[in-house]
């Protein structure tokens, strides 16, 4: 057991190191991400003039959501894990991971762990200028709960996003290009995960349509946990039962798209 | 070159890449529908966001679906006439296959903004614009034949602000290789398109509305159709776009001096 984690371990290091060389690209992404945060601030006090609240949450209650959603993107969010998997399918380079003892799925789960790790920590460096400049709008509610609760669905939230890119990847099994799939899939998370607005704010219906959804619980879910969206820790709960369905369903499907995949696949030369 | 060459050129190039469209149908409507799709995301916030206030920076909702109609027109055209051309630029320069543009007979900031059109930008543009005629509708808006000649004109002018943007931002790859992703700056960018200028304040509005010229891009022709015309803005528009397409073309004509390939 300890030596089939060991592997995966190393994979990660080696993740690390090469996420490192790409240390400008995230650190630049991270900059520029400043520039959607002045766009969400000069949105939202435009939108909240006149009104103490909007939802129930007053604008400093809005703004903190943003910045979370904005580290978390950093730190559990797919990037081109999608690309890197369909690359390694098109290219043949899966074919070297059918002939060792290793698990393409945890292989590729783990440099996903150490790609966040970078991206995440770099993340810190813009996200702490930006609070230098909202530190006096910014409200975090202080329950213990929110924690204990909070790193669970986080933790659940990065493998929801990790599996569908996972999904979205083996898709080449059956399709030469897959990046329309991938974008417009990109669109409908980045909507219905809450990053264009709190998914709180939608129509009651909507909001509740949206909480039996997978991407409900790619991002929203923990931010909404850890800034006060969600109210009490049996909603909480309630949240963490459902994403751990949607894990265990999306898990499933992965298996069964790279057991059939594979049957399509061809390796082509030495 | 005369102009009626380039005009021919551009022709070749469009009729080219509808016939390609036509021949992956399947990846076009896909296209066509992931633009679709982002426009919707656009449309439903402020759907949201109006829900629960019914101004933002004075702002009602249908004057601000209207900015946003205008924003994604002028996105659209960039996206159907010039994206793929400038992303690839970049690429092109880091390969070195841009040398096959240098060799071809004409203005080389041309060749490699014409080389082809995405034809499911260009059919989304009509989206956004039913957006805007909804919403002109919405708010009781009648403009004149002249009016709605200004603000097609004002859209042209914001378009060559928008291409020049993109442009200056691409040339960077002339000095620095390792740009992959540089070009998402231009979405950055232009995310300031869909607010109202009025939303802007302090240092955030010298910056967003009089240095960097996102903001007017959309602002001045949505203006022309919801408040009617005025000179002073459409000078303001002319003389930022002018400046802007001359800083690009100098840049980078300036890029175009340090290229020397990448082939061995």
């Amino acid at each position: 057991m300890i030596a089939s984690l060991n592997k995966y371990w190393q994979s990660f290091l080696v993740g690390i190191q090469s996420n490192i060389v790409y240390r400008w690209n995230f650190f630049l992404r991270g900059l520029f991400s400043l520039t959607h945060l002045i766009v969400i601030y000069a949105l939202w006090s435009a939108a909240y003039q006149g009104h103490s609240a909007i939802g129930g949450f007053s604008l400093g209650q809005t703004l903190t959501y943003f910045v979370v959603i904005l580290t978390l993107q950093f730190f559990i969010g797919a990037f081109n894990e999608d690309y890197q998997v369909s690359e390694e399918i098109r290219n043949g380079l899966i074919n070297q991971f059918l002939l060792k003892p290793i698990n393409y799925f945890s292989y590729r789960f783990s440099i996903f762990l150490s790609a966040r790790t970078v991206s995440g920590l770099l993340i810190l460096i813009p996200v702490s200028i930006a609070y230098l400049f909202l530190r006096h709008d910014l409200a975090l509610p202080h329950e213990s709960w929110r924690l204990w609760l909070g790193l669970p669905a986080l933790l659940m939230s990065a493998l929801i996003q990790f599996t569908i890119a996972y999904c979205f990847g083996l898709l080449s099994f059956w399709f030469l290009e897959i990046q329309s799939f991938v974008i417009l899939s990109y669109a409908i998370e980045t909507l219905l995960g809450g990053q264009v607005f709190p998914l709180d704010l939608m129509p009651h219906l909507l909001y509740r349509i949206s909480q039996y959804l997978p991407y409900f619980y790619q991002m929203y879910f923990p931010a909404a946990i850890f800034t006060g969206r969600i109210a009490t820790p049996a909603e909480a709960l309630s949240g963490l039962g459902i994403q751990a369905c949607w894990v265990v369903a999306l898990l499933s499907i992965a298996t069964l798209l790279w057991r059939r995949g594979l049957r399509r696949h061809t390796a082509v030369g030495g | 070159m005369k102009l009626t060459h380039y005009a021919r050129i551009w022709l070749a190039s469009a009729r080219y890449s509808i016939i390609r469209a036509m021949m992956f149908r399947f990846d076009f409507l896909m296209w066509t529908l992931v633009e679709f799709f982002w426009m919707a995301v656009n449309i439903l916030l402020i759907g949201v966001i109006y829900e629960h206030t019914s101004s933002i920076a004075g702002w009602t909702k249908y004057q601000m679906l209207l900015l946003v109609g205008t924003s994604m027109i002028l996105q659209r055209l960039m996206m159907g006439l010039f994206w793929s051309n400038l992303f690839e630029l970049g690429r092109n320069v880091r390969s070195g296959q841009f040398d096959f543009f240098l060799c071809q007979p004409g203005n080389p900031i041309f060749m490699v903004s014409t080389r082809k059109i995405d034809p499911d930008g260009l059919l989304n543009s009509f989206v956004a614009i039913a957006v805007v005629i909804y919403s002109a509708h919405q708010l009781g808006l009648h403009p004149g034949i002249i009016d709605i000649a200004l603000y097609i004109v004002l859209l042209f002018i914001s378009l060559v602000i928008h291409y020049s943007a993109l442009l200056l931002i691409i040339s960077a790859t002339f000095w620095i290789i390792g740009t992959q992703g540089i070009e998402g700056g231009y979405f950055n960018l232009f995310e300031f398109s869909r607010l109202p200028k009025e939303a802007l304040r302090g240092v955030a509005s010298l910056i967003f509305v009089y240095g960097l010229p996102a903001v007017i891009a959309s602002n001045v022709p949505a203006n022309v159709l919801i408040h009617g015309f005025k000179p002073t803005y459409m000078l303001w528009l002319t003389v930022v776009a002018a400046a802007w397409f001359a800083i690009a073309v100098w840049c980078f004509k300036r890029g175009l001096r340090r290229y020397s390939s990448a082939s061995s």
